[in-house]
């Protein structure tokens, strides 16, 4: 390692260093880590048929709300999944099972498998 | 007692009490009537159509009232029998003969014209001007005076007169000023006196006013004498101001006229134009307070010579006016223009040409302005913005003083600055045109955008500049922030811009004042922001709000767990919908420190929600690391992906690594690795580097598969100039949430969502029309979208295309330029 001009002393410091780094400690070490993810609805399909919004937005009607809030402020809108596997807004598809107990999508009769949280 | 002093308060009354003289009259008459059935009862007979010679005739009645009559024009003593029995003759006459009223009243005639032709002799007498108007005016007003007095004793006449069936016309208005007297003597006047000598009256008069105007003084009296009579002469209920209209106010603006034709070009020829706006200006304000003194109020005659003074004052030299204007402009002689705002505001399209030429200035200047510190504003968005204010003052200011923020200058304030704020000469954003990738054609838009987000982030990051500025001050540079923004066209641009800055600020808990940043929000909804682009932002806010939270609980629950260890890690779980919809992810092979963690958040994340996946955005994540040598021990905050790297020397500390290894240990992407190991081996600003390597290189593309790198045993953080054995620095600087294709994607991105914007745009107009033709369809579309982008011709063309294709319209059969909507 080129270290031009150093003094003596400081070839020294170099050298004390290196050995409490071997013994003690690795040369870089982990103070904090401000990690960083996002979440999504696992579904297969991004868009809910019903209202054709992404399941990752409210629905149209939530949003109508939300905007007629103050500042904006969306309501939990969550997801729904069928047994057939697919999935709409949990809003959406509670008023079309008012209507039709079938999916929309696969016409099987619609029974809920799971529902977003 | 004598006539004259009874008459005298009732004159005095005249104006307030009209009705008291009339009540008088009848109370009068009320005597007469029970005089005269007296009468009648002595002589046993009463009138009745068709008898021999009336007992009580005109003939024997008129010598006992004509001398009272006379008198009256006169204006001599009357006294009160004399009075009385006026009344008493007329009403018995009247009683007696049944064709007595048609000759009184032809009787009256004679005498007013006997009167009138005297008086008439003695005003002529006058051959002076002023002596003339005088005799006139006083002879006027005391036979004005007697209009109201002597018809007084013929109401009796007019009731006969007006009873009569071929005067039935007339109707029963016989009272006051409508009375046949009254209008017998004024028409007498009329046509008698006034025809004879109008013209010498006005000439006389308009001679003073011309005296008057070249400063000499006279009395004033004896005009305003004139117009009065002109005023009151006029016994045409209709128009009562005929006569004073067509001689008097015709002949006052012929006059005014003519005197300016002369000395408005003298004045011009001798003094300049700048010094004849000045003449001209005061000469109007001269005139309007010299016609509101000789003209009759109300009567719109002061409209009317205002309008001719304008047009020989102003219109007739309104070109060489105007070409004083773009100096004056340019030379910011604000006060010259306010006059010529002031005078050209009064001629018809007087500041159009006006307009004109403060649009050319506001781009010329504004222009020229911004080529001189291209240098600097081109590099320094804080300059730049700047620069864009203290232009929109210099402009705001010449509108105001010179303009007094007339809404016209206004408008054209903002027509221009708005060209010179998109101007894309200076600055230039080249956005891809196609929908297929970076096309080859681009079309340029201004970057002004671009720098006024860049400059919000300087204001709203915990930087110098936000250390510097208080509160308040930061709040005015915001709100001028928002100013120049109204002027962009492009306002998607800044929203993106703005939006991937706040993303940066809130990941990085860089916010210098999070306050200001929700007020931020609200300020861009109220100056008409796109709604669904200010809910986003407002998403973000709540998001984070949220991931905070659970932050908390996981580091208790980890804590209880594992013990201190837990304070190491903090965790921002977002909404992918409101944070990064459709951005790139980059995969790292993290230290064994970090790749520890991941499960145990998964699982903590699993356990609270459902249907639910994570992706890791480790290109947003950062940290904080202990970096040990011979020097000391620093403590630097890095980004995930500098960890990466540096992590790979805790197994070979000494060791020189090459690029390809560095890569394998990573699995960093080329472009990113490059980026990474830049900032690390050339930080700005930092004099000892925390990598070495070599051989040396210009550019992070110039790095090789063999180039070698190696820890700086010697860095050390350098405080006043010297170095530290322990300190804080953070290597992070712009690296972070920016990937290498990050800014040809946020511009694709742009266009991305300008074509959807606009293929929306015009499916809602067709949806609500039904039918539209294209030119209404292109109106309706820029109107939709202005606050967002101004969509040009070629974009709308491609979209409406697409949509044909895909069946969601379709041209009119009919008319090839009109879209009909398919549902
Ligand atoms: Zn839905
Ligand atoms: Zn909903
Ligand atoms: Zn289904």
């Amino acid at each position: 390692m080129a270290a031009s001009g150093a003094t003596n002393d400081e070839m020294m410091d170099i050298g004390g260093a290196e050995l409490d780094n071997n013994k003690n400690e690795k040369m870089f070490t982990l103070k904090k880590w401000n990690a960083v993810a996002m979440w999504s609805w696992d579904v297969e399909c991004d868009t809910c048929a019903i209202c054709r919004v992404q399941v990752m937005d409210a629905c149209l009607r939530c949003q109508g709300d939300g905007n007629r809030q103050a500042g904006g402020k969306q309501p939990e809108c969550v997801v729904v999944w069928g047994e057939c596997n697919h999935s709409f807004h949990h809003c959406c598809m509670s008023q079309w099972t008012q209507q039709n107990k079938r999916c929309p999508l696969c016409q099987k009769e619609w029974s809920i498998q799971r529902m977003g949280k | 007692m004598r006539m004259r002093e009874c008459i005298f308060p009732i004159y005095k009354l005249r104006c307030s009490l009209s009705s008291h003289l009339i009540l008088l009259s009848s109370l009068e008459l009320g005597n007469m009537n029970q005089l005269s059935s007296k009468m009648a009862t002595i002589s046993g007979s009463y009138p009745k159509g068709g008898q021999d010679k009336p007992q009580i005739s005109f003939e024997d009645q008129w010598p006992k009232m004509q001398p009272t009559i006379v008198k009256l024009l006169r204006q001599e003593s009357v006294n009160r029998p004399e009075w009385q029995d006026m009344f008493y003759s007329v009403h018995q006459v009247c009683l007696w003969d049944e064709k007595a009223a048609a000759k009184i009243y032809k009787a009256l005639q004679e005498n007013i014209a006997e009167f009138i032709g005297q008086a008439q002799q003695r005003v002529l007498a006058h051959s002076e001007d002023q002596a003339l108007l005088k005799a006139y005016i006083s002879e006027w007003r005391k036979f004005f005076d007697q209009c109201s007095y002597l018809p007084k004793p013929f109401i009796q006449v007019e009731v006969s007169l007006n009873n009569h069936p071929s005067n039935n016309s007339v109707g029963k208005k016989h009272r006051g000023d409508d009375s046949n007297v009254r209008k017998l003597m004024l028409d007498s006047w009329n046509n008698q006196i006034f025809m004879n000598i109008k013209q010498r009256l006005q000439a006389s008069a308009m001679k003073l006013v011309r005296a008057e105007r070249n400063g000499e003084a006279f009395d004033s009296q004896l005009v305003i004498g004139v117009r009065e009579s002109y005023v009151n002469l006029c016994s045409d209920p209709e128009d009562k101001l005929k006569i004073y209209r067509d001689n008097f106010e015709k002949s006052y603006i012929e006059a005014t006229e003519s005197f300016y034709q002369v000395k408005a070009t003298q004045y011009l020829q001798d003094n300049g134009v700048q010094n004849y706006m000045r003449y001209a200006f005061s000469k109007l304000k001269e005139e309007e307070t010299r016609a509101k003194k000789y003209l009759e109020p109300a009567s719109g005659s002061i409209q009317a010579l205002m309008d001719c003074c304008v047009g020989v004052l102003v219109t007739a030299f309104k070109d060489q006016i105007l070409a004083e204007c773009p100096g004056m402009i340019k030379d910011n002689e604000t006060e010259k223009l306010q006059l010529v705002f002031k005078l050209m505001d009064r001629v018809p399209d007087g500041i159009g040409s006006m307009l004109n030429d403060l649009e050319d200035h506001i781009k010329t200047a504004g222009l020229d302005d911004m080529k001189l510190w291209a240098d600097v504003i081109t590099q320094d968005s804080e300059k730049y913005v700047e620069r864009l204010l203290e232009l929109f003052r210099r402009f705001s200011s010449i509108v105001s003083s010179a303009f007094c923020d007339d809404p016209r200058f206004l408008t054209s304030r903002d027509k221009a600055y708005k060209l010179v704020v998109n101007d894309t000469s200076v600055f230039r954003l080249d956005l891809p045109t196609g929908r297929q990738g970076p096309a080859v054609k681009t079309q340029p838009e201004s970057r002004c955008p671009e720098l006024l987000a860049n400059y919000c982030d300087l204001l709203l990051r915990k930087t110098p500049l936000s250390k510097r500025l208080t509160s308040d001050d930061i709040e005015a540079r915001l709100r001028d922030v928002l100013l120049v923004l109204k002027y962009v066209q492009n306002k998607d641009v800044f929203m993106r811009y703005h939006k991937a800055h706040l993303t940066r600020r809130l990941i990085l808990d860089a916010s210098a004042d999070s306050e200001k940043e929700e007020n931020m929000v609200e300020w861009l909804r109220e100056v008409g922001m796109p709604a669904d682009y200010v809910n986003k932002l407002a998403r973000m806010f709540q998001d984070i709000k949220v991931s905070e939270d659970l932050n908390s609980q996981f580091k208790e629950q980890y804590r209880l767990a594992k013990g201190p260890i837990g304070d190491s890690i903090n965790i921002k779980i977002l909404n992918a919908g409101a944070w990064a919809r459709g951005s790139e992810r980059i995969s790292v092979s993290l230290p064994l420190e970090l790749e520890d963690y991941i499960p145990e958040v998964e699982e903590f994340y699993r356990r609270k929600h459902n249907g639910r996946k994570l992706q890791w955005y480790h290109h947003m994540a950062n940290g904080t690391i202990t970096f040990s040598n011979s020097v000391g021990r620093f403590d630097l905050d890095v980004t995930t992906f500098q960890m990466a790297v540096l992590f790979a020397w805790n197994q070979r500390p000494k060791d020189k690594i090459s690029y390809e290894n560095l890569r394998l240990a990573t699995e960093l992407p080329d472009p990113e690795l490059r980026k990474t190991l830049w900032s690390l081996v050339a930080f700005p600003k930092v004099k000892r580097q925390l990598l070495m390597y070599s051989p040396e290189v210009q550019s992070p593309k110039e790095f090789a598969e063999n180039s070698t790198f190696w820890v700086n045993q010697e860095f050390t953080v350098i405080k006043n100039g010297r170095p530290q054995k322990r300190g804080k620095i953070s290597l992070i600087g712009r690296l972070q949430l920016s990937t290498e294709r990050s800014r040809e994607e946020d511009n694709e991105g742009i266009v991305q969502l300008r074509i959807l914007r606009v293929q929306e745009a015009i499916i809602k107009i067709l949806k609500m029309r039904k039918r539209i033709s294209n030119a209404q369809l292109q109106v309706e579309l820029v109107d939709i979208l202005k606050n967002m982008f101004l969509p040009s011709k070629k974009m709308i063309k491609e979209q409406i295309e697409w949509l044909i294709e895909n069946k969601y319209m379709k041209r009119d059969e009919a008319d090839i330029n009109s879209f009909i909507y398919m549902a």
